[in-house]
């Protein structure tokens, strides 16, 4: 029944099984981008925030979550995306924020605590944070990125005219850091003791060895996030960044939190690896770390540890009258299979050493 | 040539056709469609098609695989449009093949075949973007609304004809098969018997597995290399003992030769509202989708594995259970169920005893998923029993599709040979017809032998079609 006239366009693939895309094989049939030059891979990844960003955007644009921050990091008009990649930003933010939560919740407002955000980019959870109604007190944030997306996330708190009443204008302690003070402008007498901190500096480059940065607490109790950061990294990289922090703190608390994609072997695991590759975004760790058991294993000296796909997060962290409503804001999810795959393909692990159970969360609905 | 032959060869080569030609390419599909029921009757042999969602170059490889239209009859479940970035082409060369060969192209009506779901998901920015206007969108969403709601296959056989490629008549079973799947390039992956009963058939089916004998076979793809990025073979682990996505049949087989029973195509699944094929058939169907209704769950709704009925995750339609199935084929004489809807790594996936199946034919769906997709042949009785030919149409229109329907479920062939058609009359058979339930004591009827084709996504940089490598989105 096969019909002859119609080529075979699997067949037309120069030398099927090289496959990886790309060496010389199609390049001769146009279609991609050619030779030229490629961007370096870390500014293919500092890429990856900006389209971080677009996703956080439309999320709130559409009703998912309430960040009026959002805005500031995106240029140009707001990009709608699809309801399945809106739901995912929806249930990733607000897993990160409620162990946030729970990580400030579990630690005392009258000491000084910290959540150092790896590779933050133009991440707005510490605006959101020190305008949250909860008024949070003696949080010292720091945020770790490259020296230009620092600079120029600095530039935007000096410069954006709303954030004037959020942040003081941040004072350059170092050519490539800068720190900015909470403001609360209902209660001027009593400041909050809120720090921000922008680190401009290579995550590879801290070491054990290397000098604790400069305003980080030895002692206070600390959070560590990385969302979608430590997998860009070869995994010895990571581990040597992780002691870095354990070599660094002496608090009774520290946790990490990680937001990470896993099973790149199963048939959309590899799809991932290779669309990604194609756009010269590389995740070593993913190697490493297929699974959740072994992100766990790898939390796993830092103390207790569990972890939660993005899937069974949105299952069973979400209570039933906000996915209701989650779901209503585009007329319901028809993607469910691809949701599933999509959402099993990511988790967000925590692990954490010392406290008091701290950070054992059990979300009830 | 005529205008409409261009327009075929253009929107072949993924380019579109100037906005008047889709105004009058629309107009006539419009009237075409128009006279066709609710719920179109098709004659075996026919390949059923599930969701293609504007993946124009899988479309291609579909055609090359499953035969080019006119020679092969195609049956397309809905979901022409959206995610993909050639929802135009996609659904506009199906309508012109519609348009030219009426007779040997079935469209139905999928879910995103709807003005609000094609705003959220892509096809009116798609729209806009081709044409500077929504004008095109609105052209093609009035011909949605034309769309046939569902499908009657009649006359499909009970055996699997020879398809080239592997020698299927050098077995000695040959007219055991129940279900075949080969790979795109006609070689055959597996083969599966029909059998008396199901702990034989676990015994059997390893034994009759094609190509040397080893379920291993169908683990390596048979001889399908698989190219990246949608790698994967469409199989599950070395020992399982049905095809992949499949629960090979324990249904006494009856007569081998006799004509199967019907086959009901729809895009979703069944409705609580709807307890007879002749109930679709009275909806006011010229209208969107409604966001719920008997119209609606047609289009929306999902077979699982639970007893009754359950609320759908898409917040439309719902979730139906093998009970629902078994006494809805039963009440209507329907051998299978074929629909679309879910995403299937596999391509195809049979439940519930094989009594539904769904075909999904968009492999590596929205360039993201690594899915391998599939296409259902169905062959022609050549029996002599077969049914009155006729092509697409409702049945009972001259008479409104009521009083017959009601009284005997009109279309459906007798297992004796008895052909049933427009006019009403006698049923040659004793099928439990009456709104009771009457599940359980019959055997579920037969059914059709059943040929997949499983296929790859296609390259989208392919000579002379435009090559925008699509990006998929992640969480990054
Ligand atoms: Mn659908």
């Amino acid at each position: 029944m096969s019909a002859p006239s119609i080529p075979n366009l699997l067949s037309l693939r120069s030398g099927a099984a090289g496959g990886r895309g790309r060496g010389r094989g199609g390049s001769a049939r146009s279609g991609r981008s050619g030779p030229g030059p490629r961007p370096s891979h870390d500014a293919t990844i500092q890429g990856t925030d900006t389209d971080a960003a677009v996703s956080r955007l439309s999320a709130v644009e559409l009703g998912y979550l309430s960040d009026p921050f959002a805005r500031l990091f995106v240029q140009g008009p707001a990009t709608r995306r699809l309801p399945i990649i809106n739901r995912g930003t929806y249930t990733r933010t607000t897993a990160i924020d409620t162990l946030v939560d729970h990580f400030l919740a579990t630690t005392s407002p009258d000491e000084p605590r910290q959540i150092v955000s790896l590779g933050a980019g133009t991440d707005t959870r510490c605006l959101r944070l020190f305008t949250s109604p909860a008024n949070h007190r003696n949080i010292a944030y720091h945020e770790i990125d490259f020296p230009t997306i620092m600079a120029r996330k600095q530039t935007i708190i000096a410069t954006t005219p709303s954030l004037q009443t959020t942040l003081s204008t941040p004072s350059p302690l170092s050519p490539t850091t800068w720190q900015s003070h909470s403001l609360t402008p209902e209660q001027p007498t009593s400041p909050n003791n809120n720090t921000l901190t922008l680190h401009g500096l290579d995550l590879r480059t801290l070491t054990p060895s290397s000098p604790t940065l400069p305003t980080f607490l030895p002692t206070a109790p600390t959070l560590l996030l990385s969302e979608c950061c430590l997998c860009y990294l070869p995994p010895q990289t990571t581990t040597s960044l992780l002691h870095h922090f354990t070599m660094s703190s002496s608090s009774s608390l520290l946790s990490l939190v990680l937001y990470e994609p896993i099973l790149p072997h199963d048939s959309f695991g590899k799809t991932m690896v290779s669309n990604l590759a194609a756009r010269g975004i590389a995740m070593p760790t993913l190697d490493v770390y297929p699974t959740a058991a072994d992100q766990e294993r790898r939390l796993r000296e830092a103390g207790f540890v569990r972890s939660e796909s993005v899937d069974g997060i949105w299952e069973g962290w979400v209570s039933e009258a906000e996915k209701e409503r989650v779901d209503g804001l585009e007329g319901g999810l028809d993607e469910v299979e691809e949701w599933r795959l999509l959402a099993g393909h990511y988790i967000v692990a925590w692990g954490w050493r010392g406290g008091k159970g701290d950070l054992d969360v059990r979300i009830a609905c | 040539m005529s205008d409409l032959d261009r327009a075929i060869a253009q929107l072949r080569a993924c380019r579109p056709i100037p906005e008047a030609e889709v105004r009058e390419l629309c107009h006539k599909a419009r009237e075409l469609l128009i006279e066709e029921g609710n719920v179109v009757t098709v004659n075996a042999p026919v390949t059923i098609c599930g969701d293609i969602h504007g993946q124009f170059h899988d479309l291609m490889e579909l055609f090359r695989v499953g035969g080019d239209v006119p020679d092969t009859n195609y049956l397309f479940m809905g979901d022409f449009v959206d995610r993909g970035f050639y929802s135009l082409e996609t659904f506009l060369l199906l309508l012109c093949l519609k348009v030219r060969y009426p007779d040997r192209m079935t469209l139905i009506r999928g879910n995103h075949e709807s003005r609000q779901i094609t705003t959220v998901y892509g096809f009116y920015d798609e729209c806009l973007r081709k044409y500077g206007s929504a004008n095109v969108w609105r052209y093609c969403c009035d011909v949605f609304d034309y769309l046939a709601l569902g499908a009657i296959v009649l006359g499909a056989s009970n055996t699997l004809p020879s398809a080239g490629g592997e020698p299927v008549s050098s077995s000695p079973d040959a007219d055991e098969i129940e279900i075949e799947v080969r790979n795109s390039d006609g070689q055959v992956i597996s083969q599966f018997l029909r059998q008396q009963q199901k702990d034989v058939a676990r015994g059997r089916i390893n034994r009759s597995t094609p190509n040397g004998g080893s379920s291993a076979i169908m683990t390596n793809g048979g001889a399908t290399p698989p190219p990246p990025p949608s790698s994967s073979p469409p199989t599950s682990t070395p020992t399982h003992t049905g095809p992949p996505g499949s629960s090979a049949t324990s249904t006494s087989a009856g007569s081998i030769g006799n004509p199967a029973g019907a086959v009901l195509c729809v895009h979703g699944g069944l409705s609580p509202l709807i307890d007879k094929v002749d109930k679709i058939r009275l909806l006011d169907r010229k209208q969107e989708v409604p966001h719920e209704g008997a119209m609606c769950d047609l289009l929306w709704s999902d077979p699982d594995e639970i007893d009754g009925w359950g609320l759908s995750p898409r917040g439309a339609g719902f979730l139906f259970g093998a009970d629902i199935v078994r006494v809805f084929n039963q009440r209507n004489d329907l051998s299978l169920i074929a629909r679309a809807h879910q995403l299937v790594m596999e391509g195809f996936k049979e439940m519930f005893d094989a009594s539904i199946v769904t075909v999904w034919s968009a492999p590596n769906y929205c360039y993201r998923c690594g899915n391998v997709a599939a296409l259902l042949e169905l062959s022609e009785d050549e029996s002599g029993m077969g049914v009155l030919a006729r092509s697409n149409g409702d049945v009972n229109r001259s008479d409104g599709g009521m009083a017959a329907a009601a009284a005997t479920g009109g279309w459906a062939p007798g297992p004796g040979g008895a052909s049933v058609g427009g006019s009403g009359g006698q049923r040659g058979q004793s099928i439990v017809m009456d709104g009771g339930g009457g599940g359980g004591l019959l055997p579920a009827r037969a059914g059709p032998a059943r040929r997949y084709r499983v296929f790859q996504a296609a390259p989208q940089d392919s000579r002379g079609m435009p090559a925008k490598k699509p990006v998929a989105d992640y969480f990054l």
